[in-house]
């Protein structure tokens, strides 16, 4: 789900959806859409074309037409594509078969896979940019950083090299399985379905449900807005800036909600809330101004952030 | 009655908890990580994953001409095409039965299946597809890189996936709450063999020689931790290619290491091989190999010499078991060959799917909640003896040892030698 000045871009398993001005349309495969699964958006701030990733290829929507890039037409490493991302000129994807780079100006792909990269397979995730540097979340290979500048890869993986534990919560990322990566404010945000994990450049340090206020380990998304990253999970909507958690729910039973301060610390706060998210199932967030834009598994979520522990949300 | 909600791992399953108070994986406790000098901050796996995701209110679709059940196996154009083939045929004549019963309330139940050529990212694709045909559930895969891929895909389109054939320990080991699997892993074979090794045979210095893919390198990952956390570090590691059919550099260096055994990790045409350049060569080491050299090719290929090898599998195929019997009666008759222990894992796998999705109706994740819920099929009792889950839905149930005598496979049930506490591993 992307916010594009007053439009909402949503990709929904049956195809994508444009929220604007107050109207929905969805755009197919008859329309042109490479795929009716849409798995992530960006938006060139460049060109402020649409970038769609899908289940099967990258579409490009720009100028109302959609261009379609599959690995029998171009340099696209797979056709599933879990992420995609505008970087300046290069778009970058994550995909089955390892990561991408498309250079817009020139049309060359560059990818990236156990070949020529880190990776002990290539297995990608999620991308993001941020600090002179593309980090993609590998599964089973911990984090991959690109460095633009000197054009060289390394690797952050859990130290202690198992998956059934995490020896050290602090030690480097909590599990080698990740699942998404957002960078923002000098912070690299590593999502897994293990936990959580913040990196500020010298220091990891890892979060889970169990001693933070963390909704779930199992993180289906997350990003970053200025110190704040929130944590799409699968039993609610966590913000953590590094010293305050929230975590928004719904009941279940109506339209109202809970917010919890500080969950699993002697801080805990509960509040209840007149509204809440759709659904607890969260999958995507993305924020506009004072705007927030959650994707969940049973329909899409706006609030507004209110303070900074209030979001007045309404399903829509 | 109603079952109470365990404590230990939230489901209720009624009776003892299959997983509460046990190491992950029957790991036993000298070879836990770490644990000679530090507890892990925090361990997985122990608590099955619950899918709060929506789905559940999804109405069944009507109109339906038949039910399909999606299958992602090695059908052309890869080595393991002849696995992949007695993999379909196991899960095929699971179908046909079950369609020649009625299958799901009169509305037959259809194999869809779809290859895997062992390519990275190329099972993407296949998931997506079987998604777009409208399966209910898939089996598969044997490559644990094709599987792997097709898991993630399969998490993203909420399909749950039965796997009956890959062996690798980290396939279930990913968190997604979407994945069971009917046989058992490389992690059971690796404590059975290490115990046998270490312990029963009293070797201490070990020559692995693995196949150099991901098969080989995760297969033997367990082996190689548990060699060390018992006190006896693999003495060499070497790697050959697949299909290889000359191993002199690594047998030459082997007969100068000092090795006192070795252990073998690949396909059995291969291991078949190297078994016979080694004793061509005069090296008398104990033997230990994969399971699968628990083959007809295998012992084709190593004739006499593989006399006297001791190895792993995942079932006894000529165990006293009525249904085993039975299917194996109807697999030759249908299909004129022995099944195999892919076909046979394939045949539980896919009558476990039939009977989920005819107890849950056609809704992928309410077929999803009972295939996971520790309760419908927990102890299933199929041809390949009782499948038992961990928190990941990983088959720890029994494995076997074989030793080849006189030509032939003795199989017997693994008990591990000396375990420090009772119950971690039966």
């Amino acid at each position: 789900m992307r916010t594009d000045e007053d439009r909402v871009w949503v990709g929904t398993n049956q195809g994508l959806a444009l929220l604007e001005n107050g109207k929905w349309k969805v755009y197919t495969e008859a329309d042109g859409l490479a795929h009716r699964s849409v798995l992530a958006l960006d938006v060139s701030p460049i060109t402020g074309d649409l970038w769609v990733a899908t289940m099967s290829g990258l579409n490009r929507f720009s100028a109302g037409k959609f261009t379609t890039y599959t690995q029998f037409n171009s340099g696209l490493a797979n056709d599933v594509i879990y992420s995609v991302i505008c970087d300046g000129k290069d778009v970058w994807v994550a995909t089955g078969g390892g990561a991408g780079m498309l250079d817009t100006y020139t049309g060359k792909w560059a990818i990236y896979t156990e070949q020529n990269a880190p990776m002990h397979e290539p297995w990608t995730y999620s991308i993001c940019a941020g600090g002179g540097n593309i980090y993609i979340a590998a599964w089973g290979g911990g984090v991959i950083e690109w460095n633009k500048a000197k054009k060289e890869f390394r690797d952050y993986i859990d130290p202690d090299g198992e998956m059934e534990i995490d020896l050290f919560p602090d030690d480097g990322v909590v599990h080698d399985i990740t699942t998404a990566v957002t960078y923002d404010d000098d912070i690299l945000w590593v999502a897994t379905y293990f936990g959580l994990s913040r990196y500020d450049g010298k220091r990891w340090k890892g979060y889970f449900d169990h001693d933070s206020g963390l909704a779930s380990n199992f993180i289906n998304y997350i990003k970053a807005n200025g110190e704040v990253a929130w944590m799409c999970t699968d039993n609610g909507l966590s913000s953590f800036n590094g010293e305050t958690w929230i975590t928004y729910k719904n009941l279940g039973t109506d339209q109202s909600g809970q917010v919890i301060v500080n969950g699993k610390s002697p801080k805990e706060n509960i509040l209840k809330a007149s509204s809440s998210l759709s659904h607890n199932f969260t999958i995507g967030v993305d924020f506009k101004d004072n705007d927030i834009w959650v994707a969940t598994s049973h329909g899409l979520s706006h609030g507004v952030v209110v303070g900074q522990t209030e979001v007045k949300t309404s399903k829509l | 009655m109603a079952i109470d909600t365990c404590v230990g791992c939230s489901y209720q399953h009624g009776g003892q908890c299959p997983i509460q108070g046990k190491n992950y994986g029957n790991t036993p406790d000298e070879v836990v990580p770490y644990a000679n000098f530090q507890n892990a901050y925090k361990k997985h796996f122990l608590i099955p994953m619950e899918f709060l995701g929506s789905g559940r209110e999804k109405p069944e679709p009507k109109g339906l001409e038949t039910v399909r059940i999606g299958f992602l196996g090695p059908l052309e154009g890869s080595k393991d095409t002849p696995k992949g083939k007695q993999m379909y045929q196991g899960a095929l004549l699971a179908i046909e039965q079950v369609n020649a019963k009625g299958g799901y309330k009169g509305t037959p139940f259809e194999l869809m299946p779809h290859n895997d050529v062992g390519l990275w990212g190329a099972a993407a694709n296949e998931v997506v597809a079987m998604d777009d045909e409208g399966v209910w559930a898939i089996l598969g895969s044997i490559n644990d890189i094709v599987t792997h891929v097709a898991i993630r895909v399969a998490l993203k389109c909420e399909i749950p996936v039965i796997n009956i054939g890959d062996p690798d320990p980290t396939l279930t080991e990913t968190n997604i709450p979407w994945v069971i699997r009917v046989i058992s892993d490389d992690r059971q074979s690796s404590y059975a063999l290490s115990s046998r090794i270490y312990k029963k045979d009293g070797h201490k210095r070990v020559s692995l020689l693995r196949v150099n893919n991901r098969y080989g390198r995760v297969g033997t990952g367990e082996f190689k931790d548990a060699s060390t956390r018992m006190g006896f570090p693999v003495a060499v590691e070497l790697r050959f290619e697949d299909g290889d059919k000359d191993f002199t550099d690594q047998i030459n260096k082997i007969k100068t290491n000092n090795s006192d055994a070795i252990v073998l990790w690949g396909d059995a045409k291969e291991m078949g091989l190297i078994v016979n350049q080694i004793r061509a060569k005069g090296l008398q080491h104990p033997i230990y190999a994969c399971d699968r050299a628990v083959t007809p090719e295998f012992m084709r290929v190593a004739g006499k010499n593989a006399n006297g090898i001791i190895t792993t599998a995942q079932f006894n195929p000529r165990a006293d078991n009525p249904s085993l019997k039975n299917f194996q009666k109807a697999y030759k008759e249908r299909f004129k060959m022995e099944p195999d222990v892919f076909a046979s894992h394939a045949y539980d796998g896919t009558n476990i799917t039939i009977q989920a999705i005819q107890k849950a109706g056609l809704n992928r994740t309410l077929i999803r909640d009972l295939l996971t819920d520790n309760s419908t099929f927990q102890n299933y009792k199929g041809v390949t003896g009782e499948i038992i889950f961990d928190g990941t839905w990983n088959d720890v149930g029994q494995i076997f040892l074989v030793e080849i005598k006189n030509d032939d496979f003795q199989f017997a049930p693994v008990v591990l030698v000396e375990p420090k506490l009772s119950g971690s591993i039966k």
